[in-house]
Formats: structure tokens, C-alpha cells, sequence
């Protein structure tokens, strides 16, 4: 029994390196559906993010990163919520390469949740 | 840094969620122990009735200052996770809902403590108001409050879910010590008759509740077993059978038999009652962290791939690791992994046939197969001593070998098997010398394990040698046992991979409402009169048996 629970921290770790690059989700706030779509290839400069989500989430309390392959992070200035469930952004600029939208949100329940969206900017 | 906060706050939230629950049900059940069930009444004594309620004052009022305490932590870990995260300032934090929530339970949960008393009229009707903002604030941090649909309804059911298994499962431990308080037959069983009166109707209640409650959450039968949700609903639900067969068996008791029969048989059967009662609260508490199953219909494991991890297999007793610096052949693994000759233990060889992916068919990397084939052959070897264990134990039970009640000896083994094998870089098998391997926390906690299995062997051969009435050290093994499974149907959920959580918990959940099982099992044949003990002297070898199995069959990939 003692050996088993020691045995789930290892799993744990062995799961987190299974998971890769695909969509992050802690906790309960599930992101259902994004533009861009996860992994997608979308036209830059400009481009209008939506994150939807499977349950109501504070606006002014969750955050939006775009993150450039150079490494360089940048905080989304977030609209207004049109739906108790939907974040919406914009980001300007994005040269060709590879991003990664990062969400940090505050579910109405209290619970955190965080996730990534990879997309490639052609 | 930001990563751990919240990495830490996932697991925290589970066990302050589950403090949280403890404490509130809690309240919930001693206001109405102590305002209606336990009341003064010509069917009992006064001095006796004003010991059980003066001993379930001061319960109430430990429970509220208990529950005051969980939520300033809460409020404090919370808080400082999301001004991490968004970078807001403290006043940001203080409108969102899951604070003004928080703030509300812990003012009501420290006027609730000032206000219990049986001196005191206000109590009388303050406390009902209390525990109902109470529990109106905590729905507002549950699965209901967020839903963007049948939001009203959901709050309702949750609301009257908590209340009933406030009612019921949170006035079980009044009814203990009233009990054990109470200093005549006339005072338990006026006492227990009337808490049984509002069990029947909270169980049903909770029952009604919490079936729509997991349709609605559910949604479809493929999520009962395809996601870590339904998992988890599946032992809730499992556990609340057994606490129904043990109410069952009270309520039979109370209305068929004398009191100078029922009482010394009831008291056991409610401490049972309690310790599976409150697993299933901390069960209820890892579902709020948990997305409900409707929302995972991408993730859901199909029953093919629940299957395909689970078909019974060989265990794997002996392993060879494939070779990790060769990119080209890393992942090849064919059916092979454990061929009849060859190498020895732990050495690398090239094999070759399919590849090995996960649940989601990316390819697993060298390192993760093997460290998967060692973890997997780690849980076979201590299933193989687990189920030789629960074997003997049931010999011993048929009273046909005597020689069989040595079976603790088997810890023993454990820990050399953990000594031996947890890790292999450090002595006596590795390279590593004794003090630097004390140095490694992980290596020491396997130590310490290891300590405390040895332990265990020489209390239960003891226990078992002896077999002494009423041997208090005798009741050690049991609550570990049941302390075990809680831990194990609790922990840590924050895995990135949404299918393989749920093929983890398919693993690990069973194993833990089994050990639950068995550890309340052999508390009742150690407390229950000697006739009636027999149904659980069974079932905890069984469990044993069963745990033993499982871990046999145990794969992560």
C-alpha cells in the first residue's frame, strides 16, 4: 500500500510528460472551444481571439498571455464579456512563426484553471 | 513559481474543500442533534440528556471554530494564487465570488462558536439562520454555481443534497458521543430512535438529490467509466451503498429487537457509519475539482481503451528496460518485454515489434516506457504479497491453519521489497552509500515506509497472538487501513492529459473504496459482540484479496 502511494507521484510525473504540447487543463473551467483553434494556422498581423469555456468565468480576474517563439510573453487586454462563459481578445503585429495563447481564468466557483492554445501565425 | 502556486493550489483545494464539507456537515447535523433530536423529553432522564448536550455543544462549537480555520486558509491560498496569476492587488481579490463566499462562511462560522451554548436563548433560532448562510455561501464555490445552464435547478439539488448529508452523515458523530456521554439505556436508545427518525428521511433526500444531480452531470453512460468525474460518482455512489446497508441494518435493529440487544451492536455499526460517511464527504470534495463528465465529451475514455489498459495480463515479475540512447529504436517494444531467457534484471535490451503510444496514440518515449515497466512491476510484486496476505487471512478465518494467522509476517516482506527495489541506485542493492541516500526526501519517505511496515507486522502479529478483548492498539491497523484508502481516493488530480487522469483514477479508485471496505470491515469484528461477527470477518480478507488483484493487473501504459 505504502509502495503504491509512493508509486503514484512517479506516475504523475511520467503523465505530465505524456501530455506534450496539446491543451493544459487543471481544475474544472474546460476551454470547449477557441479561435484560434488549437494547433490551427491563421493569417496574421491582425487577429481576434475567443476563448469559450464549459462554465461562467470572471472577466476581470483571468488573464490572456500571447506567447512568441522568442520567448517574449505579452498580457491581452480583454473586452468586455459578451457571455458569462466567453473571453475575448485581440492581438496586433504577429509576425509569421509559432505562439501560444495562455489562459489563466477564475471560474464563478473559485476554482483556477490554466490552458494553452499553440497556433502558428503564416 | 506561478506554475507550482497553482500546481499546489489544485491539490490543496481538495483537501480545504473536503475540510470545508467535514466542518459544515458537521454543524449542519449538530444544530439539529442538540435543537431537535436530542432534546429533553419524560422518555429520558434530564441529567443524562444535559450530558449529551453539553458534549455536543462543545463538538459544535470545535466543528465551527474548525470550520472558521479551513476557510481563513482558503481564503489566504486562494487569494494568493490568483494575485499571482492575474497580478492583481489584494482589494481586485476581495469582490470575486469565491472570497465574498469564503468571507461569509468564516463570519457565521466564528458567530456560530460564540453563539452555541446551551445557556444561551439566542442559539435557538441564530444557529439555523448561521448554518444555513452556511451552507447557501459554500453552494456558491460548487460545480452549480458556475453551469451556464439549469443553473437555478442545480443550485437547488446541491443545496438540499448538502443539507440532507449535513442532517444525516454530519449528525453521525454527535450521535457517537451521545452515546458514549449518555449514562443510560433509556437516554441511547431515546437518543438513537430519534436520530434515525431524520436519517430516513435525509438518506432519502440525498439519494433523490444526488441521482439528478450526476444525470444532469453525467450526461451519458459512457461518461460513468470514461471520465475521472464518473469515476469518482462511482465510488461516492458505492460508498453511500454500504452507509444505506449499515443504516438499513440499524434501522431493522431499532424496530425489531430489545433495547438491552440493539445498543451494543448499534454503537459499532454507527462508528463504521461515521469513518466510510466521512471518506464519502472527502470523495464529494475531490468531485468539485474535477470537470463534470458532460463537459469532456472529447475526453471521455471509450470503454474499447478501459479494455485495453485493464484485460487481465501476466504480471510483469520480471522486466528488462529497452535502451534509451538510441532514438531510432527507443519506442520499438514488441510482445517480448518478457521473454523466457536472456539478460538480467534491469538490463538494457533491444527489442522490437509495435510501438507503444498512449491513450491518446502518441508515441511513448524510451524513458516513460520504462519507467512505466518498473512502476508496473513494482505494483505486481506488492500485489502478489497483498493478495497472499488477504489469501491467509481467510485460511486463517476458516480456523482450519492456524500457522495462516502469521500473515502479517508478510510486511515484513513488503519492506524489504521496498528497501530492496524502491530504489535501486541506493544501498544495499545500488551504488549510492547510506547517508546519501537518507539525503534524497524521496528515498527517505520510501525508508520511512518501509519503518512503518515493519511496525504494522509486529502490532497486528501481536494483535493477533494475543487476542485480547477490547484491545484498543488492535483498532491501529484497521483506521490505517481506512485512512489509506481516504488518501488514495483523495489524491492528487492535476494530470495534463485529461484521459489518462481518468485511466489513472479507474486504477487507483477501486483500490482505495476496497481498502475503505476493508478497514471498517475488520474495525466491526473487532468491535461488534462475538456473534455477530462473522459477515465482516470475511470481508475484509476479501477486500484484501481483491486489492491484491487489482494491483496485479495494475498497467499505465
Amino acid at each position: 500500500m505504502f509502495a503504491a502511494l509512493s508509486q503514484c507521484r512517479r506516475m504523475l510525473l511520467i503523465l505530465l510528460l505524456v501530455a506534450g504540447a496539446t491543451q493544459v487543463c487543471l481544475a474544472h473551467a474546460v476551454l470547449m472551444e477557441s479561435t484560434p483553434k488549437i494547433n490551427s494556422t491563421v493569417q496574421g498581423p491582425e487577429l481576434d481571439i475567443t476563448l469559450r469555456f464549459n462554465v461562467r468565468v470572471d472577466g476581470s480576474r483571468s488573464r490572456v498571455f500571447l506567447l512568441a517563439q522568442d520567448g517574449i510573453s505579452t498580457a491581452l487586454a480583454l473586452a468586455k464579456q459578451s457571455k458569462p462563459n466567453i473571453l475575448q481578445t485581440h492581438a496586433s503585429g504577429l509576425k509569421a512563426g509559432a505562439y501560444k495563447l495562455q489562459w489563466n481564468v477564475l471560474a464563478s466557483d473559485g476554482h483556477m484553471s490554466k490552458g494553452d492554445v499553440p497556433f502558428t501565425v503564416k | 513559481m506561478l506554475v507550482t502556486l497553482v500546481d499546489l493550489f489544485s491539490f490543496l483545494s481538495v483537501v480545504l474543500r473536503a475540510g470545508t464539507l467535514v466542518f459544515q456537515s458537521a454543524l449542519l447535523g449538530g444544530v439539529m442533534f442538540v435543537l431537535r433530536t436530542a432534546r429533553y423529553s419524560p422518555n429520558a432522564p434530564a441529567d443524562s440528556i444535559a450530558q449529551v448536550q453539553a458534549s455536543s455543544w462543545k463538538l459544535l462549537r470545535w466543528s465551527a471554530v474548525g470550520l472558521a480555520g479551513v476557510q481563513l486558509l482558503y481564503l489566504y491560498v486562494d487569494s494568493a494564487v490568483l494575485m499571482a496569476s492575474a497580478g492583481l492587488p489584494f482589494s481586485g481579490v476581495v469582490g470575486a465570488n469565491f472570497f465574498l463566499s469564503g468571507a461569509i462562511v468564516l463570519v457565521a462560522a466564528l458567530l456560530t462558536a460564540l453563539v452555541a451554548g446551551d445557556s444561551k436563548k439566542v442559539a435557538r433560532w441564530a444557529l439555523p439562520v448561521l448554518v444555513l448562510v452556511i451552507m447557501s455561501a459554500s453552494v456558491m464555490t460548487n460545480h452549480a454555481a458556475s453551469r451556464l445552464e439549469q443553473r437555478p435547478l442545480l443550485i437547488t439539488l446541491s443545496s438540499v443534497h448538502e443539507l440532507a448529508a449535513g442532517f444525516w452523515i454530519g449528525g453521525l458523530p454527535f450521535l457517537v458521543l451521545g452515546l458514549f456521554q449518555a449514562k443510560d439505556l433509556d437516554t441511547r436508545w431515546y437518543v438513537t430512535e430519534r436520530f434515525s427518525r431524520t436519517a430516513v428521511w435525509s438518506v432519502g433526500a440525498l439519494a433523490a438529490s444526488g441521482l439528478v444531480m450526476n444525470i444532469l452531470y453525467i450526461g451519458s453512460w459512457g461518461g460513468i467509466l470514461g471520465t475521472a468525474y464518473g469515476i469518482m460518482v462511482l465510488a461516492k455512489a458505492t460508498m453511500l451503498g454500504a452507509l444505506l446497508v449499515l443504516g438499513g441494518v440499524n434501522f431493522w435493529l431499532l424496530r425489531n429487537f430489545p433495547k438491552d440487544r440493539v445498543m451494543p451492536r448499534l454503537r459499532p455499526l454507527i462508528e463504521a457509519e461515521v469513518g466510510i460517511g466521512i471518506t464519502v464527504i472527502l470523495a464529494a470534495a475531490s468531485l468539485t475539482s474535477q470537470p463534470p463528465a458532460v463537459d469532456q465529451v472529447s475526453d471521455t475514455v471509450t470503454l474499447a481503451q478501459v479494455w485495453q489498459r485493464f484485460k487481465p495480463e501476466a504480471p510483469r515479475l520480471a522486466y528488462r528496460f529497452i535502451p534509451e540512447s538510441d532514438p531510432q529504436t527507443g519506442p520499438q517494444v514488441g510482445p517480448q518485454t518478457s521473454p523466457q531467457t536472456g539478460p538480467k534484471f534491469g538490463e538494457p535490451i533491444q527489442l522490437s515489434g509495435p510501438q507503444i503510444v498512449n491513450v491518446d496514440g502518441i508515441p511513448l518515449t524510451p524513458r516513460i516506457i520504462n519507467d512505466s515497466i518498473e512502476s508496473e512491476s513494482n505494483h505486481h510484486w506488492m500485489g502478489l504479497v497483498v493478495l497472499a496476505m488477504g489469501l491467509l487471512a481467510l485460511l486463517a478465518r476458516t480456523g482450519k491453519a492456524p500457522w495462516a494467522e502469521y500473515w502479517p509476517l508478510l510486511l515484513i516482506g513488503i519492506a524489504m521489497f521496498i528497501i530492496l527495489f524502491a530504489d535501486t541506485e541506493c544501498w544495499p542493492v545500488g551504488w549510492k552509500s547510506v547517508g546519501a541516500c537518507f539525503a534524497d526526501p524521496e528515498v527517505f519517505q520510501h525508508r520511512l515506509a518501509a519503518l512503518v511496515c515493519v511496525g504494522f507486522a509486529v502490532f497486528e502479529l501481536r494483535v493477533r497472538t494475543q487476542k485480547r478483548e477490547n484491545d484498543r492498539w488492535a483498532l491501529v491497523f484497521p483506521l490505517m487501513c481506512a485512512l489509506g484508502g481516504a488518501v488514495l481516493l483523495t489524491h492528487q488530480h492535476a494530470i495534463t492529459n485529461v484521459k489518462e487522469t481518468s485511466l489513472v483514477e479507474l486504477s487507483h479508485v477501486p483500490m482505495g473504496v476496497l481498502a475503505v471496505f476493508a478497514g471498517w470491515a475488520r474495525w466491526l469484528e473487532l468491535r461488534l459482540p462475538k456473534e455477530n461477527r462473522a459477515i465482516p470477518s470475511w470481508v475484509w480478507p476479501t477486500c484484501f484479496v481483491l486489492i491484491g488483484a487489482a494491483l496485479m493487473n495494475y498497467r499505465e501504459m
